[in-house]
């Protein structure tokens, strides 16, 4: 029998409740010296739960593809990859695997509209996700994390960029959906916004989703996005402290 | 000083003018980096303080990108009958984060006698080039120049490995062997 | 704070993965219970209260109760009980539950929904005081138990003072332990005894060990391997695996159908030994026997004592290798002929039939089966235990469940009841099953119990809709209308003269029809059906149960709705004179019945007549009503009549059941007279436009949703099925031909005798007998060949056309309206092919058991009416065995069996056979007088009823005897005809509950429709029944 994405008597299958976030820590490039070393720019380094990503940004840079250069503006390149010990199967997948062009190409998106392009024309910021351990949630993470990469770069971008995963299960919206619950044919919402003026960057839905429930869903993502929010900025704050010192 | 963080506002756009770091964006300045925020008064606007906030990252971006008439420092890749190729390391001062491409005509490497220029007489791959940028060029290098008595190689090593001197505006001598080379050579400044 | 849970496991490949999942452990749980003065408690759902002190003797304190996992699984008929509440249900518990037992948990999470029971699920998994992490070589078994030992404790230390907490187990160990960490711990056995409020309880106690059971020690069946011992071998290929299908006539006779080398065959197990304690419906894993081993003659099953007076043959392998009637097995053995046939057909592809033997249990599917309990004999020598407790035998109704022995005190009492009892164990000691009563269900015979008996046995379920279902209604109740708000999307077809045809009686109408002149010349023709996908929106507790009922259940006396009265008699129903909600398929039709265009729309509709058939026709045939809907009655009936002769063109095929009605006494319910109904035009009307609707809606739906649609087939009947009858046929001259339905369909228009007019009904039915069941499926799951419906000649099939009274409708109902865009936002269900394809599964399942309900309660009404009453009549051969033959009698459209054995000593093969049997002509014929009986053969009998021996559960059963032609020996004397008053029948009945009905005769009742003559799905007939009494409408084609 098919259990419950959310029991009864209101718990997930770790114990969660419905509106609880999982764990939250994170590092930025500075504190583990070893990125500097691989001429990355900036780094920084996420675990959601048991969801691990790292992200090395570098540039603003020259172009490796003289074609793509613009006159006017940087281009951006995403690099998302999810690593074969990641999951609980050992699984290679190639660099041109659809999903992972996929993942990118919406990673990209989202932060092109941020990052102050026209600042750096004709040069090219590169960025690269790798996904070290995957229980679920790793495009919001891969968000959050770049957006800690990015400013660990120096890269100067409008505002952060938080993401948050939420669905629907058992007639219960819930949030930061984990792998076992992305098994249980929930559809998840993966939203980005802009914290200081609420836009919404990033809107990622794969499966089907009743109307009814959509407003309920979305709002607690975003919920959940104030409480990243808060959690990143005081994490990006204090790291930047201890550059100081 | 209070460290921001992109998104945070800084003030209205009556009251400064964005300088590095900020964005403009309506009738608001805001931090576009991580840093700290520093104000200094402008000279051309009376009122408006010049607004930027300052990484705390090493690097100075703004510096590091070759300008037109800025002189740069780069080492030979190759060259051909037309054109030397150099990687463009160091810009007036500072260091490039990353290494641009630039060019060399055959046309530009001096000022007199252009069409009788012999590359291999000037320049060998491997040699320091000092040159001045006379275009962003094309969309794969710089195009700079060599046509200025301060401009040209300043450093070349000798096929026995030693540390070439230059005994005229377009001879370089090896130490060890005594063999003497073909460069345009830049005339050393004087400290 | 946050701990990891891991564990590794094989995925299906065989490589090995580790799983690793948080846990987040949480303080912010509550104990439950209402009296706790915590804050954390106090703001969390308190349900609980701490039973009294005087509720158990045993525990003379204030307590809740704490059950272990086994309490869960074994004895969830005690919980159930109403002395049971205020329970903790621990979540390690809980969810060892879900995993073992889908069906005690589904009960389990019932109690917990159930408020008046107060059972709380405490979380103590999440909860960090009571986690408990499994340390080094624990088991897992251990480690629950030890979880459970540990939220005991937390709940001894949390409560106030004066509330105890009590653990059940039986588990000795287990309670050895709690005992020694201060906590109280009792028996199951030791807390009931202490209820002495409720005597009864004790033996409701599943007992688990048949230690006690000192009498059988000598036997020992052979052990079942392990779970993992049972999938290597199942890999290697050393046993195979099936359902266990034990047969009707020998309850040591076994098979199952499995793959064998990659072939589907059925493999026999006969005898105890090699049943090894199987249940009639386990899956079990076999090992085939070497072939040495198969059709052993010394395994003739002896039935010591059990003799089932039905046996049409003695079954000893050799029978097997009799050569007649050979059908096509179905997988499920339901119906009793085709039993038999299978095992002949199985014989016939060789002369070796497969042998295995049991080596183990995958699944149980154990359910409580309703039956009577054997006269208190000196079984077992428990008798001093001081519950005076005795052991009895229970005789399951159902034949091929073995014996099974209980325990009870009441054993006196029961003696004359129906009763239910539920398997909990069978040990290798016991040449029995161990049970446990669960109730009581009434007198033997009586109308009502034996009612009861035919729902549960068929597991149908028939109890009230709950309130949570009931809360799904529309507020207005009875006073809601059709408002503005409801026309939104939907076409206004209150101007149009729509009509509703139907039986007398009948409450729940679900489709209308309208047609009339279009301007251009064509027709517009128009049907109706109930809109109840309005009313039941996906998902919710109403939808669940529709879901779960599958179908309304028609009995003689009573009607087990598939949806709650209110939508079904009344806000659904398309009654006359009142705005409905609809959805119609409206068609352009040309004068010669060719359709131009069909258009699908939600729509609001008034009819302006709800007609029964007989005023139906007559309005079709006067010829000076020109009334709008006489105008459209007389439309529909020139259009379906061309359309009816288009589908006969194509092969559809016309078949037969002998129907009747019976007609009730008012007060008594009891059948006061029996008999045959005709079809008329008008019945012939609605069939076709029914179809056509039906076949419309399954081609729209399978456009838009070529992977979901729920559709309905009819497979091709194989050419061995008809075997007999083309025989039987053949030698009155008649052929038949069934390569293809239209050559089945015109040999069959031929098939006449001229001195016999009961001749080509008789063929009929016997062809609708050798059909296969129409069954419901997944359009995703087979390719579109497989579509086609054989008795209907068509592409492509389904229902649409009774929401109110079949699940399948409603399905398609939504599948239509989202392919309409009236449902842009559709439930994904829909295009889950997964669940559509479980679900039609479900839906069959039902489907059958409703039937098979349906004609129980028409045989055990037959035999009401019979009771009494000794009748001859003339009848017609429709099968001949080797020792019998059967016997139809149109009169009353049922069907006996005669013997023509006579009946020597019971358990004696040496009945002397009176007629001989030539089995290639199919013929007994009498060695002294010369006498044939043949298929088709008309013959003069007997017909009374017998009540059946204890041994065969008390269920009485029909005698048919001959008495002409006359053989010495078998025929009995013809008797005083007591004419059975046909006149009698009162004109308007009294139904309590439904109204008055007017009775007619020739009227068709939809549950005699199936009576016990009709194989699988062969006729269709309309629901019209007003709780089963009155008429249905009659198809008469398969559908």
């Amino acid at each position: 029998m098919k259990s419950d994405v959310v029991s009864p008597e209101g718990f997930r299958c770790d114990g969660r409740r419905p509106n609880e976030l999982r764990r939250f820590n994170c590092d930025m490039g500075t504190a583990s010296g070893g990125y500097a070393g691989s001429g990355a720019d900036g780094a920084a380094y996420v675990e959601q739960g048991n969801t691990r990503c790292l992200v090395l940004v570098f540039g603003p840079k020259e172009p490796s593809m003289r074609s793509a250069v613009l006159h006017d503006r940087a281009t951006l390149s995403v690099e998302f990859n999810i690593a074969s010990f990641s999951s609980g199967e050992r699984k290679t997948k190639l660099r041109k695997d659809k999903r992972l062009l996929e993942m990118a190409s919406i990673i990209k998106s989202t932060f092109e509209s941020v990052i102050l392009m026209s600042s750096f024309p004709r040069s090219e910021i590169t960025i690269q996700i790798q996904i070290l351990q995957f229980d679920g949630g790793s495009l919001h993470t891969a968000v959050n994390a770049t957006t800690l990469a990015l400013m660990n770069a120096g890269i100067p971008m409008e505002d952060y960029v938080v993401a948050c995963s939420a669905g629907f299960g058992n007639g219960h919206p819930i949030l930061d959906v984990n792998y076992t619950e992305e098994g249980m044919d929930v559809p998840v919402i993966s939203l980005g916004i802009t914290p200081r003026s609420g836009k919404v960057i990033l809107l990622n839905l794969e499966s089907r989703l009743h109307l009814d429930e959509f407003e309920k869903v979305v709002t607690l993502a975003r919920d959940g996005c104030t409480q990243m929010h808060e959690i990143l900025d005081t994490a990006v704050r204090s790291s930047a402290e201890a550059l100081a010192r | 000083m209070a460290i921001v963080t992109p998104g945070e506002r800084l003030g209205l756009n009556g009251e400064f003018i964005a300088s590095h770091g900020t964005v403009e964006i309506g009738d608001h300045i805001y931090a576009a980096v991580v840093g700290t925020v520093t104000t200094t008064p402008s000279e051309s606007d009376g009122e408006r303080l010049i607004i930027q906030v300052v990484p705390k990252s090493k690097r100075n971006m703004a510096a590091s990108i070759p300008e037109v008439s800025s002189i740069v420092t780069g080492k030979v890749l190759r060259v051909n009958p037309r054109m030397a190729t150099l990687s463009i390391m160091v810009v007036g001062e500072t260091p490039c984060a990353d290494n641009f491409q630039g060019v060399i005509r055959v046309q530009d490497v001096r000022a007199t006698e252009r069409d009788k220029v012999q590359i291999y007489n000037s320049f060998r791959p491997g040699d320091i080039v000092r040159a001045e940028v006379i275009s962003l060029g094309d969309s794969r290098s710089y195009y700079l120049s060599t046509a200025k008595n301060e401009l040209g190689v300043i450093l070349a090593t000798s096929p026995a490995g030693a540390t070439m001197i230059p005994i005229s505006w377009e001879e370089m001598v090896c130490p060890k062997t005594k063999v003497v080379e073909n460069r345009k050579c830049a005339k050393p400044v004087d400290a | 704070m946050l701990q990891s849970r891991s564990h590794v496991r094989k995925t299906r490949k065989g490589s090995v993965i580790k799983v690793v999942r948080e846990l987040y452990l949480r303080e912010d749980i509550g104990c439950g219970v209402g009296v706790c003065a915590d804050a954390v408690c106090a703001s969390g759902v308190r349900t609980m209260q701490a039973l009294p002190a005087n509720a158990n003797k045993r525990h003379a304190m204030p307590h809740i109760i704490v059950p272990d996992t086994n309490m869960f699984l074994h004895q969830m008929d005690l919980l159930e009980h109403k002395a049971f509440s205020d329970v903790v249900v621990l979540q390690t518990a809980l969810d060892e539950v879900r995993h073992r037992s889908t069906q005690m948990y589904a009960r389990l999470r019932a109690i917990t929904a159930d408020v008046d029971k107060r059972f709380y699920v405490f979380s103590n998994e999440f909860m960090r005081d009571t986690f408990v992490k499994r340390v080094k070589d624990e088991s897992p078994n251990d480690r629950n138990d030890r979880a459970i030992r540990e939220a005991c404790r937390w709940y001894a230390k949390h409560l106030p003072s004066g509330i105890s907490v009590v653990l059940i187990s039986d588990d000795a160990d287990n309670r050895r332990k709690a005992t020694a960490d201060g906590m109280f711990a009792y028996s199951v056995r030791e807390y009931v005894e202490g209820l002495t409020a409720f005597p009864e309880l004790v033996d409701m106690i599943a007992v688990n060990d048949d230690a006690d059971d000192a009498a059988a020690k000598k036997i020992s069946y052979p052990d079942h391997l392990t779970p993992s011992q049972i999938t290597a071998g199942l890999k290697s290929g050393a046993f195979c695996q099936g359902t266990l299908g034990i047969s009707f006539h020998n309850f040591l006779e076994g098979s199952i159908y499995t793959k064998v080398d990659g072939e589907d065959t059925s493999v026999k197990i006969i005898g105890r030994t090699h049943l090894n304690r199987g249940v009639h419906g386990d899956v079990v894993a076999v090992r085939i026997l070497p072939k040495s081993e198969w059709l052993r003659q010394g395994d003739n099953v002896v039935l010591d004592a059990e003799e089932d007076d039905e046996t049409l043959e003695k079954v000893d392998p050799n029978s097997l290798l009799d050569a007649s009637a050979a059908a096509v097995p179905v997988p499920e053995q339901d119906d009793e002929m085709q039993t038999e046939e299978t095992e002949q057909r199985a014989a016939k592809s060789g002369d070796w039939v497969r042998t295995g033997c049991i080596v183990g249990i995958i699944q149980r599917k154990w359910r409580p089966f309703c039956g009577t309990i054997e006269a208190p004999k000196d079984v077992s020598s428990d008798s001093g235990s001081s519950s005076q407790q005795k052991f009895v035998f229970f005789w399951p109704m159902d034949k091929r469940i073995p014996k099974i022995k209980i325990r009870t005190r009441q054993a006196k009492q029961l003696a004359g009841q129906r009763i239910m009892v539920a398997i909990d164990s069978w040990g290798k000691q016991s040449l029995y099953p161990m049970g446990h009563f669960v109730k009581a269900l009434g007198n033997v015979g009586d109308r009502k119990t034996e009612t009861d008996v035919i729902l549960l046995e068929h597991d149908v379920r028939f109890m009230p809709f709950s309130k949570q279902v009931m809360s799904y209604l529309p507020d207005e109740g009875e006073a809601w209308v059709v408002k503005e708000e409801h026309l939104a999307g939907r076409m206004d077809f209150r101007h149009l003269d729509v009509c509703s045809i139907d039986p007398p009686g009948c409450t729940d109408i679900d489709d209308a029809l309208h047609a009339r002149l279009l301007p251009n010349g064509n027709y517009e023709v128009g049907v109706h059906i109930a809109d109840v996908s309005h009313f039941v929106k996906p998902g919710n507790a109403m939808d669940q149960e529709a879901a779960t009922r599958g179908t309304t259940v028609y009995l003689v006396d009573r009607r087990i709705d598939m949806l709650p009265s209110l939508l079904g008699t009344n806000l659904c129903s398309l009654r006359s004179n009142v705005e409905r909600l609809s959805f119609s398929c409206i068609w352009e039709v040309t004068p010669d019945a060719d359709i131009i265009d069909v258009k699908y729309s939600k729509s609001v509709i008034r009819s302006r007549a709800s007609l029964t058939y007989d005023a139906a026709q007559a309005r079709l045939d006067d010829p000076t009503l020109t009334d709008p809907v006489s105008t459209g009655i007389k439309l529909l009936n020139s259009i379906a009549k061309k359309l009816r002769a288009k589908r006969m063109a194509n092969g559809a095929l016309v078949l037969a059941s002998p129907e009747v009605r019976f007609s009730l006494d008012n007060d008594a319910q009891d059948p006061l007279d029996v008999e045959l109904k005709e079809m008329k035009d008008t019945n012939a009307l609605v069939e076709e436009f029914m179809l056509l609707a039906n076949i419309y809606v399954a081609k729209k739906i399978y456009s838009v949703f070529p992977d979901s649609s729920m559709l309905r087939r009819h497979p091709k009947p194989s050419a061995t099925n008809f075997e007999s009858l083309i025989k039987a046929a053949a030698e009155y001259g008649i052929e038949i031909d069934p390569s293809n339905n239209r050559t089945l369909s015109d040999s069959l228009d031929k098939a006449v005798l001229a001195d016999e007019p009961y001749f080509n009904k008789l063929i009929r039915i016997m062809t609708t007998r050798c059909m296969m069941q129409a069954v419901y499926f997944c359009s995703g799951t087979l390719a579109p060949e497989d579509f086609w419906h054989y008795g209907l000649a068509t592409d492509i099939y389904t229902h649409f056309t009774s929401p109110i009274r079949r699940y399948a409708d409603l399905v398609v109902h939504r599948l239509l309206a989202a392919c309409i865009g009236y449902d842009k936002t559709y439930s994904s269900d829909l295009v889950d092919k997964v669940k559509a394809s479980e679900l039609s599964d479900v839906l069959n399942f039902r489907h059958r058991n409703a039937q098979q309900a349906s004609r129980s309660s028409v045989e055990l009404f037959t035999n009401l009416f019979f009771k009494n009453k000794v009748i001859q009549e003339e009848g017609f051969v429709i099968r001949v065995m080797k020792n019998g033959f059967s016997v139809i009698i149109p009169r009353f459209g049922i069907e006996g069996i005669v013997h023509s054995q006579a009946a020597g000593p019971k358990g004696s093969t040496d009945n002397a056979q009176l007629l001989t049997h030539d089995a290639v002509a199919n013929t007994l014929t009498c060695p002294t007088t010369g006498a044939q009986i043949r298929i088709f053969g008309k013959v003069i009998v007997r017909v009374s009823v017998e009540e059946a021996g204890q041994e065969a559960a008390q269920r009485s059963k029909l005698v048919v005897k001959l008495i002409e032609p006359r053989v010495p020996g078998l025929s009995v004397d013809p008797v005083e005809v007591q004419k059975v008053k046909v006149d009698v029948v009162p004109a308007v009945v009294d139904i309590p509950g439904v109204g008055k009905v007017k009775t007619n005769v020739g009227e068709t009742n939809r549950v005699t429709a199936e009576m016990g003559v009709v194989s699988g799905d062969a006729v269709e007939t309309k629901a019209g029944s007003t709780g089963g009494k009155g008429a249905g409408k009659k198809k008469g084609g398969k559908k």
